[in-house]
């Protein structure tokens, strides 16, 4: 295919990334290296209080007003600040007081219990935690899990086949918020979970109010939803594994552990690794379970602590800041994957 | 892979395993269908109840009093287009990346996956203060563009691994006969690609109609789409009448779903092993 062929293929795709994908990418920067506020001035204002018999007093007071322009709309004011932004949303000072703790205490343990009072505090920290936390808590989780259901699935006759994947399926396809309230549903207080423990004997829960259980929960959340994604791509992969290797090894007398372990899980190695790092480049935005179980005191991430700040206190510019985090951060994920594709890509030439 | 012949003990252990997810991947959906058909008195009992009278009230009152079909009609209109926009651009481009075998091919598909994994919120953050100052603010164009431009990514590598399977002597053969790219990709590719096109589809529709960031903030009102109009149902503070309507609003998006993968069930897995499995 010739140069100019070929661009004019991709135009209108790179386009729209172009405008809608990459531009944003670099107005965050600019965003975040601003700050801006309506320009306000002080202004005397003279209000007539009525006194009584019909009898009123001035008062004068000064109230401080926004400048208005000659369309009678208020000024916005856009101050450069730098990094400002960036430090206060990761907290240098804090940080830096951290390490200091450190060189006077001169005890490790001090230094992690400094360190972990800053992560507790700070807004992005602790988002951070959580999601670091979530990622990779579910991962190996949903890959083993995965590799189970495709090993069960397999050894089903075709016609139980197909309803297993169907109902495999719905818990990652349904909608999400409507996935997360469904599963926020059974386990609301005296809800269906909740109920169910307490009648078979096992105490007495409220999932939502503590710390441990609501992150146990999203946690459990993100393994239900995402599980079946391992399930299709492991479950294809076993049809791909050949037969004759397997049964050389039954003649030599592997058990069928021995057969998985040494034969089936060699030959899905590349498989485990695109799960792990599809799953690893989504749960590190995850949302959805974030807004419906309101766990935001408890359990906040990286891209729910940036819709926070953008919609509920409407900073954009302390939002851009965030947002430049989480951008730093999936390129760290990203960077092992990159560097893996490019060395595949010379390789093949 | 055939299946090891196993000791009962074994075997009984993976049914019941597998009995027990069909159990959990349903639960959560099974009560929401359950409650969504209660008055809200039975819904949040304490102790909540296996059976109780049933009503199609709340499923009234959120499609005939609350006007949940204009929402639904918004999601028809925003998904159709996002669907049908995004597949024509992303088809062109990973035909176009199937077959030149330049490097900037390779730099594109990279930039592509870095877009892919952004986190949504990033550009929300963009086009907030973007879109208000130019005045494009909840209008169907804005959402669909938008909609398209995330779906682009992921688009292009789905597509391009399926284009990949396709031999290049068949669009060779077109460009033999006397036809320019253009025509040999309409119709020579094309008409082979259906069953791809249809799947990279499938996902742009779920792409579109599962997105609640992105939906919720552009589009306000009237304007919302099903899954963001959802939000004005929710939170710690609302009634429990309310509650009830939105668990059949929950419902009510659910249920194109289920048929959606009861009908394309084969599509949506191919689509998914597309571009794992084979490499």
């Amino acid at each position: 295919m010739r140069r100019s062929t070929f661009f004019s293929f991709v135009a209108p795709s790179v386009m729209s990334m172009l405008i809608l994908i990459a531009l944003p990418l670099v107005a965050i920067i600019y965003l975040s290296l601003h700050q801006s506020y309506t320009q306000m001035e002080i202004k005397e204002v003279k209000t007539e209080v009525p006194l009584f018999g019909g009898k009123t007093r001035e008062v004068i007071r000064n109230v401080p007003q926004p400048v208005l322009d000659d369309n009678g709309n208020g000024i916005q004011v856009w101050e450069y600040v730098g990094a400002q932004n960036l430090k206060n949303a990761i907290d240098t000072e804090g940080l830096s007081a951290a390490f200091k703790a450190d060189q006077e205490l001169e005890t490790p343990r001090s230094f992690i219990k400094a360190l972990f009072d800053e992560v507790r505090d700070v807004d992005f920290w602790s988002a951070l935690e959580f999601t670091l936390i979530y990622t990779f808590l579910t991962t190996p989780i949903i890959i083993i899990l995965g590799f189970g259901l495709a090993l069960a699935t397999n050894r089903l006759t075709e016609r139980l086949r197909g309803p297993v994947v169907f109902v495999t399926l719905l818990p990652m396809i349904v909608t999400p918020v409507v996935s997360s309230l469904a599963v926020y549903w059974l386990f609301v207080d005296g809800g269906v979970i909740a109920a169910s423990l307490e009648a078979m004997g096992i105490g007495k829960f409220y999932f939502l109010a503590d710390q441990f259980t609501i992150r146990a929960v999203i946690v459990a959340y993100g393994v239900w939803y995402a599980a079946p994604f391992a399930f299709i791509i492991l479950y294809a992969g076993l049809q791909t594994v050949p037969d004759d290797p397997i049964e050389a090894a039954i003649i030599d007398g592997a058990s069928p552990w021995q057969r998985v372990r040494y034969i089936v899980i060699p030959h899905l190695s590349p498989l485990f690794a695109v799960i792990a790092l599809i799953h690893i480049m989504d749960s590190y935005r995850v949302f959805e379970p974030i807004l419906v179980f309101g766990s935001r005191v408890f359990a906040n991430s990286v891209q729910y602590l940036t819709y926070y700040t953008l919609v509920f206190e409407d900073n954009i510019h302390k939002a851009a800041a965030y947002a430049i985090l989480t951008v730093l951060g999936v390129i760290v994920l990203l960077i092992p994957i990159m560097i893996k594709t490019f060395k595949d890509q010379k390789a093949g030439k | 892979m055939k299946p090891a012949k196993l000791h009962i003990v074994t075997r009984s252990i993976f049914g019941l395993g597998l009995w027990f997810w069909f159990f959990v991947a349903l639960l959560p959906f099974f009560w929401m269908f359950v409650i969504s058909l209660r008055a809200p008195v039975d819904a949040f009992s304490t102790p909540p109840k296996l059976f109780a009278p049933m009503t199609l009230e709340n499923f009234r009152y959120i499609w005939v009093e609350d006007g949940f079909w204009r929402y639904a009609l918004n999601t028809t209109v925003v998904t159709a287009l996002t669907v049908v926009v995004s597949l024509t651009m992303a088809s062109l481009a990973a035909y176009a990346l199937s077959r030149y075998r330049g490097s900037i091919g390779f730099w594109l598909l990279m930039a592509a996956m870095v877009f892919r994994a952004m986190p949504h919120v990033v550009l929300l953050t963009a086009y907030r203060p973007a879109f208000f100052e130019l005045g494009i603010w909840s209008r169907y164009e804005t959402l669909i563009i938008v909609l398209v431009a995330i779906n682009q990514p992921f688009a292009i590598w789905m597509l391009r691994a399926f284009f990949m399977n396709i031999p290049q002597e068949l669009d060779e053969a077109a460009l033999v006969d006397g036809c320019n790219r253009w025509q040999a990709f309409y119709k020579v590719i094309v008409p082979v690609m259906w069953p791809g096109i249809v799947t990279a589809g499938l996902f742009c529709f779920l792409l579109a109609y599962n997105d609640f960031l992105i939906s919720s903030q552009l589009m306000n009102g009237d304007m919302s789409t099903m899954t963001a109009a959802l939000g004005s149902y929710m939170g710690q503070n609302q009634s429990v009448a309310r509650l009830m309507h939105g668990i059949a609003g929950a419902v009510s998006i659910t249920i194109p779903i289920i048929i959606l993968v009861f009908v394309f069930q084969k599509q949506i897995v191919s689509g998914m092993t597309a571009g794992a499995v084979k490499g």
